[in-house]
């Protein structure tokens, strides 16, 4: 499976973290496509600023829409393409976790929450130095975030 | 008997003190010095001037109890000693009680201190009328120990400053209790 | 969730998976910060129980993610449910205490926690100055991290001690008040 993007969302609505990966051209192997990115999301236009906007009031509203249609504890799991798969998982604290993948992928609700509980909280959360709130980022964008998680995206769900 | 209790500070400030009588042979625990007129200060005296004693003794001995190290005759004063690791030193004067034959002296004014007639309490064999006995060296251990132990929670709480008097009220409770329990 | 389903969920987490740390230094290193504040502050103890109160809300901001992680629970039904929670899971991992949940309101917006325990307040005896005894809420940082905390679940609460053993009271008691429930905030609208 190949990730494409993971965006993390705080309380104030706010993209506090965004990362895409092109897929590497060994891990797409026996895949026909070989450009970066799934094509139907168009990135090559927006800039990818505009991406964050749009996947959160995709998220967002369908929330919204899945709460008050299935009460107020439901919420969706992942909606799927015919290009990508995004996954979704949001923290009682509103922290609202999304990340694209090809369609391949399985359920990645576990493992955007253990990139919440052994990542982010542990690196982001706990780091003494990194603020409370993320305004632009801030705090998030440190190392060992980055690099677990990039370890985590390229070797546990490689 | 009646005791002297007073604790040191490492830098030699006296931080705490008290005095307090037996509680054990019927004994109330209000001290009853022979000289109540100069008790006041002549305990501190003498309690002071076994420092140099202390000093001598604390390297010889791996104890923190250094026992009973001084008398003082002209006042029947015997003064043991502990010492915590930090270096705090609880001195503990006691003063048997007088006999009853030699009694006769007019003490009886002063209130608090003075009140000599009840000299009947302490039996011979108590640990009040022996200051030197074994069984007495063994209450004041346990009394010491005791004390240390309400010392070190009193030294913990945020708002005392070591070196400080200590005012606390909590521990002045314990340590009357623990002479009342021991001594 | 009930409770006792609280209670052992609290108990299991502290169990297997939370780091212990020696009580003394928690302890030691708490009453040296509100010595100190008290020091900074010149014993202006509303001051210091203002200090203290927002020092546990910054730390309820991220404690709750902690919480979140280590618990995997969701969200409460009910203020009741959240009571428990906090008593019985919330005290219970980070202190090893669970406060009584009692004294409700009859608008179930108000309750009471009793705690019979209280590992910040080992060994204190507040200053004699004669005021402290009457200002000074030792503990106030506590209600600062339930504020904190609550905030980013969407619950607007106030928290503040009623009694301390500290004082001389019977009973340490703090009185826990929902205000509201806040909404999910929108993104800026465009322009």
């Amino acid at each position: 499976m190949t990730v494409y993007s993971f965006y993390i969302f705080d309380r104030h609505a706010e993209c506090i973290y965004k990362r895409r990966w092109l897929p590497r051209p060994t891990s797409v192997a026996g895949k026909p496509q070989t450009q970066g990115g799934p094509t139907g999301l168009g990135q090559t236009v927006r800039a990818s600023d505009d991406d964050a906007k749009l996947v959160f009031g995709t998220v967002f509203s369908l929330r919204n829409m899945v709460r008050k249609l299935g009460g107020d504890d439901d919420n969706f799991i992942s909606y799927t393409t015919n290009q990508y798969k995004l996954h979704y998982y949001e923290t009682p604290t509103n922290i609202k976790f999304v990340m694209l993948t090809d369609l391949k992928s399985p359920s990645m609700r576990i493992a955007l929450q253990q990139i919440y509980i052994n990542l982010f909280v542990e690196y982001v959360v706990k780091n003494p130095l990194s603020p409370v709130e993320h305004p632009g980022g801030v705090g998030v964008n440190n190392e060992l975030f980055e690099e677990s998680l990039e370890q985590f995206v390229t070797r546990v769900l490689a | 008997m009646s005791y002297y209790f007073t604790i040191l500070s490492p830098t030699d400030t006296p931080i705490f003190n008290i005095a307090f009588g037996t509680s054990k042979s019927g004994g109330d625990g209000i001290a009853r010095f022979r000289f109540p007129d100069t008790a006041q200060y002549m305990n501190q005296f003498i309690i002071h001037s076994s420092l140099d004693i202390v000093e001598e003794t604390q390297w010889t001995n791996g104890g923190m109890y250094l026992k009973h190290i001084d008398t003082y005759p002209p006042a029947a004063a015997y003064i043991s000693a502990f010492l915590t690791p930090s270096g705090a030193r609880f001195l503990l004067l006691h003063q048997p009680p007088q006999l009853p034959a030699s009694n006769s002296s007019s003490l009886g004014a002063s209130s608090l201190l003075g009140a000599s007639g009840s000299t009947t309490r302490a039996s011979s064999s108590s640990i009040a009328a022996n200051p030197t006995s074994p069984q007495t060296e063994e209450a004041v251990r346990q009394f010491m120990n005791e004390i240390y132990e309400s010392y070190v929670k009193t030294a913990m709480s945020p708002f005392y400053k070591q070196g400080m008097e200590i005012r606390s009220p909590v521990f002045r409770t314990k340590v009357t209790a623990a002479g009342k329990k021991w001594l | 969730m009930s409770a006792t389903k609280a209670s052992r969920i609290g108990e299991e987490i502290w169990k297997t998976r939370i780091d212990k740390v020696n009580a003394e230094l928690v302890t030691l290193t708490y009453g040296t910060i509100v010595a100190q504040l008290c020091q900074d502050y010149d014993s202006n103890y509303q001051d210091v129980n203002k200090q203290l109160d927002k020092m546990g809300y910054n730390i309820g901001m991220r404690l709750i993610e902690d919480f979140l992680a280590k618990s995997g629970v969701g969200r409460c039904a009910n203020f009741r449910e959240t009571a428990d929670m906090i008593a019985k899971v919330g005290f219970k991992i980070f202190l090893n205490v669970a406060p009584t949940v009692t004294n409700w309101s009859s608008d179930n917006n108000q309750f009471s926690l009793i705690f019979d325990e209280n590992p910040l307040a080992d060994f204190v005896e507040l200053p004699d100055d004669g005021r402290a005894q009457d200002e000074l809420w030792f503990s106030n940082i506590l209600c600062g991290v339930l504020r904190g905390s609550l905030e980013m679940v969407q619950m607007q609460i106030e928290a503040h001690f009623v009694s301390d053993v500290l004082r001389g009271d019977d009973t340490t008691e703090m009185r826990v008040s929902l205000v509201r429930y806040i909404e999910d905030e929108m993104p800026p609208e465009e322009e």
